[in-house]
């Protein structure tokens, strides 16, 4: 089970009401723990009483470092999407519609998704070993002792920090998308990058698919944010102990993600 | 790649450190020299990945077998991911074709064809691609963690010690298990979509099952380019993640650094190699 891996505790010996019983308790625990997370960031946040200075560095760490990786997802993943409508278009020799196909995927669904992978794989991940390494370290501790609030410090910065860098990355991915997406049309299907401008704009798709994208963002950004601040919180355990924080955290981000992807498409259409 | 480099023996190739750089001062660095440098660090990087890669396969042909690691990285790699990605590919269906619905019928009302579609798309590339995605962070996670882990406790250089090379004794099994399980769950997670979708084509699109269930546009193309994504998908997430988790070093945050750089890595490895075979696979195999 991947719950097993979650918490990193050994449930493969017990029975299996046990077991059951077992993961049930642990999922409870984590939502309930996501909840007072957000619960106190979002304390932190309304009335701002967090560190303005953090959140500068940590969207510099997160936002500006995380570039290059977007971009090249971005780039073939538009490169992709046209592989993949190509036998279609080719069929019914529909070569204006591949505008529209590949934009289509790109903007609502493909665009948000593998960009929140790739964040949750960068920034998630480098923000739970680090969150992790400070309070094996008993950094967090010496943060309260110094009437620092942990929260308003490291925790709240870091969250908002990971929600501006998706929304910006999704905006900017699905750009480099299609750019990827109209200039790989010409080797491939030997269509001009005009026709695909045109399929794009052709009043087919609108603003709204763009924003489709970008309120998953929003929402897949929380969750990294969240997760990736509890687990780091929450290690035990030395060097392996935040190796196994950073499993978690990207097990739960990509689990959420898609999870929170079928709810936002499903209530939005 | 750097592949005229690397003719050496395979074995007496050891990682280039990352330290023996040459420093210039911060002021000094321009454009150019972050350009260059992250050109060198690529170039580096597909050198070892190259060397970690050629190794592997030298200790698989004439290395130690040891009697069950190989089963338990199954165990490791496919059985525990199982339930991970049934769920997610489950969702994933159901996203796919409630989307695919919602926009057909603003072109085209006509939706028997979806059934047929959609499958394709599914074996020829989602089903691969998404799965080792999601593996990618679980499996490659896992698997740098653990190296990583073992890494700065020193482990590693016991295994050295003991004359166990940490390729022939850590990655080879964690290699041939990532090819098998990989494909293993990703036909599976690939049946449980398309299960997904049927359901959601019944129940949002009154699809009959009997309409949807239509394998009439999967071609033999189709399949060998979606089993050759999970092959390579599977050789490559083990080799980028031991790779990270086997350059580990400092304390704690070595091995969270090693965790991410594995994530970052084999996701980037996926979406690279899902260009380079989708490429391929429509060039070899013209759609009619």
């Amino acid at each position: 089970m991947s719950g097993g891996a979650v918490l990193g505790e050994d449930v493969n010996k017990k029975g299996l009401v046990e077991r059951t019983g077992a993961s049930f308790l642990r999922v409870s625990e984590l939502v309930g723990g996501f909840a007072v997370m957000f619960a106190r960031i979002l304390s932190r946040v309304v009335p701002p009483r967090f560190d303005g200075r953090q959140l500068v560095v940590n969207l510099y760490k997160m936002g500006v470092k995380s570039i290059p990786i977007v971009a090249v997802t971005a780039l073939f993943t538009g490169a992709i999407m046209v592989i993949q409508a190509a036998p279609l278009v080719q069929r019914y020799q529909a070569f204006g519609l591949i505008g529209w196909g590949a934009g289509f995927g790109t903007l609502r669904e493909i665009g948000p998704l593998l960009t929140a992978l790739m964040i949750s794989g960068r920034v998630g991940a480098n923000n739970a070993a680090e969150l992790g390494t400070m309070s094996v370290t008993e950094q967090i501790d010496a943060l309260r002792a110094l009437a620092i609030d942990p929260i308003g410090y490291l925790v709240a910065p870091r969250f908002l920090a990971i929600v501006i860098t998706l929304f910006c990355s999704t905006l900017f991915a699905d750009f480099l998308a299609l750019f990827g997406a109209a200039y790989s049309c010409g080797p491939l299907l030997g269509v001009e990058p005009r026709v695909f401008y045109n399929g794009v704009t052709s009043g087919l798709l609108t603003f709204g698919d763009v924003a489709h994208g970008l309120v998953k963002a929003v929402f897949f950004g929380a969750m990294i944010g969240l997760s990736s601040c509890y687990f780091g919180l929450n290690v035990s355990g030395g060097a392996p102990g935040v190796g196994r924080a950073v499993n978690a955290t990207v097990v739960v981000s990509a689990a959420s993600i898609f999870v929170l992807d079928y709810f936002i498409s499903f209530l939005s259409a | 790649m750097s592949a005229s480099e690397s003719h050496e023996q395979p074995g007496s190739h050891e990682p280039v450190d990352p330290e023996d750089v040459p420093i210039i001062p911060a002021d000094q660095r321009g454009f150019v020299f972050q350009l260059g440098a992250a050109a060198l660090d690529g170039l580096r990087m597909a050198r070892e990945l190259y060397s970690v890669f050629v190794r592997t396969l030298y200790f698989m042909a004439y290395g130690r077998k040891e009697k069950g690691a190989f089963v338990q990285q199954i165990y490791e790699q496919g059985n525990n991911s199982v339930f991970f990605l049934t769920v997610f590919m489950g969702f994933f269906g159901m996203i796919l074709v409630f989307q695919a619905g919602e926009q057909s019928k603003r072109i085209i009302p006509d939706l028997s064809l979806l059934g047929a579609q959609y499958l394709q798309l599914l074996v020829r590339d989602f089903a691969a691609s998404i799965g080792a995605l999601m593996l990618a962070t679980r499996v490659g996670a896992g698997i740098a963690a653990e190296i990583g882990s073992m890494v700065v406790t020193e482990q590693v250089d016991a295994l050295r010690m003991c004359a166990a090379d940490p390729i022939e004794y850590l990655v080879v099994p964690r290699f041939k298990a990532g090819i098998v399980a990989t494909t293993a769950v990703i036909i599976w997670s690939c049946l449980i979509a398309w299960l997904s979708g049927l359901l959601t084509a019944w129940s949002f699109f009154g699809v009959l099952p009997r309409t949807f269930a239509n394998v009439s546009m999967v071609s033999v193309g189709d399949l060998v380019v979606g089993l050759t994504k999970c092959i390579a998908y599977g050789a490559a997430i083990p080799i980028v993640s031991s790779h990270s988790g086997l350059s580990t070093f400092g304390g704690s945050e070595g091995v969270g650094w090693a965790t991410t750089r594995a994530v970052v890595n084999s996701s980037l490895a996926v979406i690279i190699l899902n260009f380079f075979i989708s490429a391929a696979g429509l060039i070899l195999f013209p759609s009619k």
